[in-house]
């Protein structure tokens, strides 16, 4: 695995587009958000915040990244190269993915670790920790099956469009109103519950063994996107 | 089921369908250890499912296909022992030469050099040249290399010579001649007949899902005949003992399964009557009139290993 990670990593920093698009417009935004913080948390709160930039890394630096990257990799062929090796196919699927998914987390990291730098640390830390991880699985599991949808790499902006404004939406959403009304559909829709989650770790004040249970919804939707791209995921392009 | 303790590769009754179409219909044929087995087809005959079955690329609808004795698909038990040339590049266009022989040597478990093996392509030069600056004819060298890493017992060369120039194309087949002089088998589909001709020790020919034809180059071509043809001056009177005046008027062809004796009775003739034979031509039966007969050619499928 560790092969293959190396040269995905290698080949997302020699690509211009990717590096824009899927890295650096995520920080900017992320910038944005940390440099208004004051009105956003007028709006919502801090962990609302904490939940928007999340998701933004999650929705563009992982999801359409790695999206991007399966498209490409199955238009070149690469993933026929590479199954051609002795390498199994969850050994492929994972040295292709760890590095989307390793820079996403550092990215996470950085602009949480400068977001309490400048409004104090989150109250739960490894509970966040855990919310952030378990939302990232989620992206990466729908990333395959939007994956086995789309065609190229040019296709990967539009057919990551609908997952990627639906998760941000929800979160800004969850974050802004909470889920005091609606609390089933916000919770069943695709990162409401991550949101949920981020928000009480963030600003604390609920019960760890009430958060916990935020992981159900989302572990469901890990389920359902697995089951996705076991169905829809292919290796070649279609002939 | 006959002993193959020497086949490398054993395919019984293959059947391949997408939907309603039946791509490969009851294939069987055996590569015995250090033969250049060519599979020939067509344009749609097959052969392209065929061959990414036994690669293990492909799912079949019926059949065996058996690689060592393994199934093909069983990554980490033949994988380690056979080098696969895909049709099609394959390779990632922000890697370099170098690392990418290196992530696929690395992935194949076998060991070898990398500067070894693009010493062998003439691709040293090239080794921190990005994929994506390469020219047609040096990918499909880029691939050779990968396929040949670490000198494997089975190689699977799809076109290989595709867009090569001609001084690379016999680099290539100097490769594959040292490969085989280390006992690897080679599994080869082209289109350049005259290479399949030349190197390959047995070749299936594919038609509509299956074999008409298989056999060494002598056992193909020895079912058509062979062809003598000449021209006769306006003024020759003395009809010749063979051969059948061609539309012209002038050209005569022959077609024959005993060349040399036909040969010798016509020239034994134009000696004896003092008659010139102009523009004499003998060639025998190529590839080439094989198959381009066997689309025309009604004859059942052939089934010839079982």
């Amino acid at each position: 695995m560790l092969p293959i990670a190396y040269s995905e990593l290698a080949q997302i920093f020699r690509n211009r587009t990717v590096l824009i698009s899927n890295l650096i417009m995520p920080l900017a935004i992320s910038a944005f958000f940390i440099y208004r913080r004051d009105s956003f948390i007028a709006l919502g709160s801090a962990g609302y915040i904490a939940a928007v930039l999340v998701f933004t890394i999650g929705a563009f630096s992982l999801y359409t990244t790695a999206v991007t990257t399966l498209a490409a990799r199955r238009q070149d062929l690469f993933l026929k190269r590479l199954r051609s090796t002795t390498a199994g196919d969850a050994t492929i699927l994972s040295g292709l993915t760890l590095p989307v998914a390793g820079v996403a987390l550092v990215q996470v990291m950085v602009v949480l670790g400068a977001f309490a730098a400048v409004t104090g640390r989150p109250a739960d830390l490894a509970l966040l920790v855990v919310g952030i991880l378990s939302a990232f699985v989620m992206m990466l599991a729908l990333a395959m099956a939007t994956a086995g949808l789309t065609g190229s790499p040019e296709q990967a902006q539009v057919t990551t469009l609908p997952l990627s404004l639906t998760t941000i939406g929800v979160a800004t959403w969850v974050g802004i109103t909470g889920t005091e009304d609606l609390t089933v559909l916000k919770r069943l829709l695709p990162g409401g519950s991550a949101t949920e989650l981020i928000v009480n770790t963030w600003n604390g004040g609920v019960p760890p063994a009430q958060s916990l249970l935020l992981l159900g919804p989302i572990l469901a939707w890990v389920v359902v996107a697995v089951v996705l791209a076991l169905r829809l995921f292919r290796w070649e392009p279609r002939r | 089921m006959e002993n193959s303790s020497r086949a490398v590769i054993d395919v019984d009754r293959l059947n391949i369908s997408y939907g309603d179409f039946h791509a490969v219909k009851d294939l069987s044929f055996r590569v015995e250890q250090g033969e250049l087995y060519a599979l020939l087809g067509t344009n749609g005959a097959g052969k392209t499912s065929a061959l990414e079955a036994v690669e293990g690329h492909r799912r079949v609808s019926s059949g065996t296909v058996r690689v060592f004795g393994e199934k093909p698909a069983d990554r980490r038990a033949v994988r380690h022992r056979m080098g696969i040339m895909l049709q099609e590049s394959g390779f990632s266009a922000d890697l370099t030469v170098a690392e990418s022989v290196r992530l696929i040597g690395r992935l194949s478990g076998r060991s070898d050099s990398v500067d070894r093996v693009l010493g062998t392509v003439d691709l040293n030069r090239k080794a921190d040249v990005r994929v994506g600056q390469l020219s047609g004819g040096e990918k499909r060298r880029l691939d050779f290399a990968t396929a040949v890493y670490g000198r494997p017992e089975l190689i699977f060369l799809d076109e290989p010579t595709t867009g090569l120039d001609i001084q690379s194309r016999d680099a290539l087949w100097a490769a594959v001649r040292e490969l085989r002089g280390n006992g690897s088998t080679i599994v080869l589909t082209t289109h350049y007949l005259e290479e399949a001709q030349q190197y390959a020790d047995r070749i299936g020919l594919m038609h509509r899902g299956t074999f008409r034809r298989e056999g060494t180059v002598s056992e193909l071509t020895r079912r058509l005949p062979a062809a003598i043809r000449f021209a006769l001056s306006p003024t020759t009177t003395p009809v010749p003992p063979i051969g059948t005046r061609a539309t012209d008027g002038r050209v005569y062809v022959a077609e024959t399964f005993q060349l040399q004796a036909d040969l010798k009775v016509l020239l034994d003739w134009a000696a004896a009557h003092d008659v010139e034979l102009l523009d004499l031509s003998a060639a025998p039966t190529r590839l080439d009139d094989v198959f381009r007969s066997i689309e025309s050619d009604p004859a059942p499928a052939l089934n010839p290993t079982r």
